[in-house]
């Protein structure tokens, strides 16, 4: 069980950023090499600063507001959430006084946040069952939605553990110190592999690694292709 | 399908993979917001009548072939093979999209659907398989741009019948020509369709306005864009651009034809002379003052339906509505806001197929005839030749109760003196 750990927390964690990061310049640089259509391809009526409505729309989603609210709220709070919680993964690593302006304790968000993340991910999914996005889904659809949500699931469980049960062997003190040694090249889990919820840690890498090296195949990589596309719209 | 036309297809295929197209083809996330924002699923809620069902029809076949994902684990995209089956479903993907980009409008990422269906058609038209009519449209216009010289005499005799209808409307001074052609250095090269309506209206209100204009030998309309054939687009086009080049023009002013306003605005590249609208060159008299128009002519409520190409995808929204302040005190929008109008149902070559589409085009364009009746108007004003045709259409078939117009023929029938 031992080995299967530690290659999950360290070779494999190696492995995923380096395909995540591999893979997100692969596609861009063969997206980038690809001859420019030379004509436009906007919605009129325009609006200027063009990029400043682009950013609008990627990032306040006014079409899915007007179309369909609920899933509109429900992508809001789902994509806000993961911002948060991208926060909170690069608080356990570093001390970042910026984000501090409001004090907080690390992890953020009192456990909810995967709350609000794994209600949101299963929303996603079940309305998947429903036509016509039922017919519109492909298995990639279903499969990045269940493994995010795996990820999350024993994410959070990690915290509510602490938080809710007062499992205190390990928290963020122990993950900082594991993720510090990870980025040093010198690895160490010691301090992660003692406790008795050490497995919803080495679940949530699994889980994570495997959402890594999916990213850059998936149509994850609309996260990346979303602000260049919605100015395509803008002109 | 054998290899030697799969790999033909293919080459048309990459052919289409601009930067742009690519980011379209590699981005959906199949959320289903553009679902009923189509008229056609809209109209008749059936899932292959989705924007997204249908660009996932292509997108099946670039993942089958040009993608990782779809080499190695197909299944997780259902990358699909190019195959008989694939251009039956391709066939009807590309011509139940009239290409209006409502959905464009709704979509988080802006894809463009009516840019992936032109792949569709590029593919059809490369296994033979494109609606033939189209084709045979687009290659009549193009042997006119190549022997016109031949056919000139007969086309000047032609607007020789037209000359009296045209003084009808507008009384010009003696020794003056009603419709010039070939006029060097004019200051508008006027495109019109074949067929009195496009040309008599426009003819009487370019002269009302003292303009030094000339008419184009040249249909404007152009069935190469609508076969989705790139370079049959072009020859098209080219025709009136080496026109306007060789009479020295100084604009080039397109009549109420959508797609051939927005091939010659948009999407042909920069021109040395200036692209217009018939209905921004009416709205330019009238601001300048150089045109009069009779306010009470139209005493029924009037309402105006945007041609897609012209308003959402070209940009002329203001201009008609300017012009129809002017021609009556009792307008009525249709949509809160314009780039959310519904399609009339007719675009993307569909009102061309005529009869073949006619169930379709009723069909798929219940929610247009609905929105014309919320309006109340009596007069459904519009400034597209598809969208005429189309609407008059709708207005038999879900009795409307409208009359259908053309807005320049509005504008010449108010003329004052």
């Amino acid at each position: 069980m031992d080995t299967i750990y530690t290659l999950i927390l360290v070779p494999m964690v190696y492995l995923a950023f380096f395909v995540f990061f591999a893979g997100i310049i692969w596609r861009i640089t063969a997206l980038i090499r690809k001859p420019k259509l030379p004509t436009t391809l906007k919605i009129y009526p325009e609006k200027k600063p063009a990029i400043l409505w682009a950013l609008t729309d990627t990032f306040f989603l006014p079409g899915v507001r007007r179309n369909n609210p609920v899933l509109w709220f429900f992508l809001m709070v789902f994509h806000l959430c993961l911002l948060l919680l991208f926060i909170g993964h690069l608080e356990l690593v570093w001390d970042l006084p910026m984000f501090q302006m409001i004090p907080h304790e690390i992890f953020l968000g009192n456990g909810f946040l995967g709350i609000i993340l794994s209600v949101s991910l299963l929303f996603f999914l079940f309305r998947r069952f429903i036509s016509p996005t039922k017919d519109l889904s492909v298995p990639e659809d279903y499969f990045v939605l269940i493994l995010l949500f795996l990820t999350v699931i024993f994410g959070s469980e990690m915290d509510w553990a602490r938080r809710w049960y007062a499992y205190e062997e390990m928290g963020p003190a122990e993950y900082r110190a594991y993720l510090q040694t990870l980025l040093a090249f010198k690895p160490d889990i010691g301090d992660v592999n003692i406790s008795g919820h050490s497995f919803m840690l080495v679940l949530h890498v699994f889980f994570g690694n495997l959402f890594l090296m999916v990213f850059p195949f998936s149509n994850l990589m609309h996260s990346i292709f979303a602000i260049p596309l919605n100015k395509l719209r803008r002109g | 399908m054998d290899k030697q036309l799969q790999d033909k297809l293919l080459e048309l295929f990459t052919g289409k993979l601009s930067r742009q197209v690519q980011l379209y083809l590699d981005t959906c996330s199949r959320c289903g917001v553009c679902s009923d924002t189509c008229h056609v699923y809209a109209s008749m809620p059936i899932p292959k009548y989705t924007p997204a069902y249908r660009a996932e029809v292509v997108r099946r076949i670039f993942k089958k072939y040009f993608k990782a994902q779809g080499k190695l684990l197909p299944v997780l995209g259902e990358a699909k093979i190019l195959d008989e089956t694939a251009l039956d479903e391709l066939k009807e993907a590309a011509y139940s999209c009239t290409g209006c980009r409502r959905c464009m409008v709704y979509c988080p990422f802006g894809i463009d659907t009516q840019q992936i269906m032109s792949i569709a058609k590029l593919l059809l038209i490369g296994a033979n398989s494109e609606p033939e009519i189209l084709t045979m449209l687009a290659d009549m216009s193009i042997s006119k741009g190549e022997s016109i010289e031949e056919s000139k005499e007969r086309f000047i005799e032609g607007l020789k019948r037209l000359e009296t209808d045209v003084i009808d409307k507008w009384k010009i001074k003696a020794g003056k020509t009603p419709i010039p052609t070939d006029a060097q250095n004019a200051d508008i090269l006027y495109v019109a369709l074949a067929g009195a309506h496009s040309i008599v209206p426009a003819a009487a209100i370019f002269n009302a306005a003292g303009e030094n204009w000339s008419l184009s030998f040249f249909e404007a309309v152009n069935f190469g864009a609508f076969v989705g054939d790139p370079a049959k687009t072009k020859l098209i086009s080219d025709r009136i651009v080496n026109e306007a080049k060789r009479l020295k023009v100084k604009e080039v002013s397109i009549c109420e034809c959508g797609t051939a306003f927005r091939v010659m605005k948009h999407l042909s590249g920069p021109q040395p002379f200036k692209v217009s609208s018939l209905t921004e060159v009416h709205a330019r008299y009238l601001r300048e003052g150089r045109i009069k128009l009779d306010q009470s002519k139209f005493d029924l409520p009037v309402t105006y339906h945007d041609p897609c190409q012209m308003a959402r995808n070209a940009g002329v929204i203001d201009d008609p509505r300017f012009i129809l302040q002017h021609l009556t005190d009792d307008f009525r929008e249709m949509a809160p806001d314009p780039k959310y109008n519904w399609c009339c149902g007719g675009g993307g070559g569909l009102v061309a197929l005529g009869e073949e589409t006619l169930d379709f085009r009723m069909k798929s364009a219940r929610v247009k005839a609905d929105q014309v009746k919320k309006t109340g108007a009596k007069i459904l004003a519009t400034a597209c030749e598809n969208c005429h045709t189309q609407l008059s259409d709708l207005n038999d078939h879900y009795k409307m109760n409208v009359e259908v117009k053309f807005l320049s023929s509005m504008v010449a029938d108010a003329l004052v003196h």
